[in-house]
């Protein structure tokens, strides 16, 4: 995110600050609102406003996400996985072999078209699973949670690739590639940015006459 | 995606499977660095507190892809080309909700 939280809530503290110490004033001088003052102060307050309004509900929303994260989102990513793989046998079953090859070859000699195909996806570990992550790290050995997350989304775009091609109508793809890509760039104040890791695959797609 | 591109066959095979390559003409690129509105931004944060997929991010890169695709093909076509081989792809994020994408590969005449 190019606008991070940490911003929302300095401001939000700002904007309360600032409203306290002029409805005081406003107090101080027997309630008289001067009548051309407040509204030019509230269209220059009023992005600010916005702003701490979103603060005080990321506030509110952010544990209770978390802890619909911490309940629900394992057994989500588990899902994820077990659906792209009923999805990846249903289709060997209908196609009847497996379609992906990631050979630049083993194609037969009577291919009449070819043409890319590319499938991705962004998958993300839910703030509890990068809190887990955080404490395995400190162990060390392998962070299970991160690997469940990356193999589930994983699974489901080399399922999607199967699915694109299948839609194009090619009855092969051939020479397929995977790449993973980090959404969070190194540079970045990692603490309030999406964390993510973009997974893309592609391959050529052959039709036979 | 279309099996080809504005007229022109785009691989990422050394060779296309069913053709004969008569020319290389050289090494043709595009790229693009497109970003997602604030709103969808924030909703992609609070959809990573949760977990799961970022859908608003992989529609991002998968229209700067086709983007960045077609660029590559643009190119191609202005040097006269028929098909692109060997078409590579990178991926760098600049700023979290911004990515840059370049797509590359060699351009080639075909019979």
């Amino acid at each position: 995110m190019k606008t991070s939280i940490a911003n929302f809530r300095s401001f939000s503290i700002l904007v309360i600050m600032a409203f306290v110490t002029f409805s005081l004033k406003v107090v101080a001088q027997g309630g008289a609102v001067e009548d051309e003052g407040l509204p030019l102060v509230l269209i220059f307050l009023l992005p600010f406003i916005l702003l701490s309004l979103f603060g005080v509900v990321w506030m509110i929303l952010w544990p209770a996400m978390f802890v619909w994260g911490a309940v629900f989102s394992g057994a989500k990513v588990e899902r994820m996985h077990e659906e792209a793989n009923q999805r990846r046998d249903s289709l060997r079953k209908r196609m009847g072999r497996e379609i992906l090859n990631s050979i630049d070859g083993g194609y037969r000699t009577d291919v009449s078209s070819a043409g890319l195909v590319h499938a991705n996806g962004v998958f993300g570990p839910s703030h509890w699973h990068l809190m887990i992550g955080f404490v395995n790290n400190l162990i060390g050995g392998s962070v299970t949670v991160f690997q469940q997350v990356i193999s589930a989304g994983r699974a489901e775009v080399m399922q999607r690739l199967r699915e694109q091609a299948e839609e194009d109508g090619w009855d092969e793809v051939i020479n397929v590639r995977i790449d993973t890509a980090s959404m969070t760039p190194q540079s970045s104040n990692t603490r309030n940015t999406v964390r993510g890791v973009e997974i893309f695959a592609y391959g050529t797609g052959i039709k036979y006459e | 995606m279309q099996q080809v591109v504005n007229g022109i066959l785009v691989v990422n095979t050394e060779t296309i499977p069913g053709k004969v390559i008569t020319e290389t003409m050289g090494v043709v690129s595009g790229s693009t660095v497109r970003a997602k509105n604030v709103g969808k931004d924030i909703f992609a944060g609070l959809k990573n507190i949760v977990g799961g997929e970022l859908t608003q991010y992989t529609e991002l890169l998968q229209e700067s892809r086709n983007e960045a695709v077609g660029r590559m093909v643009a190119d191609a076509m202005s040097i006269g080309a028929t098909a692109v081989v060997n078409v590579r792809f990178a991926t760098s994020a600049i700023t979290a909700g911004a990515a840059e994408l370049f797509a590359y590969g060699t351009a080639v005449k075909y019979e």
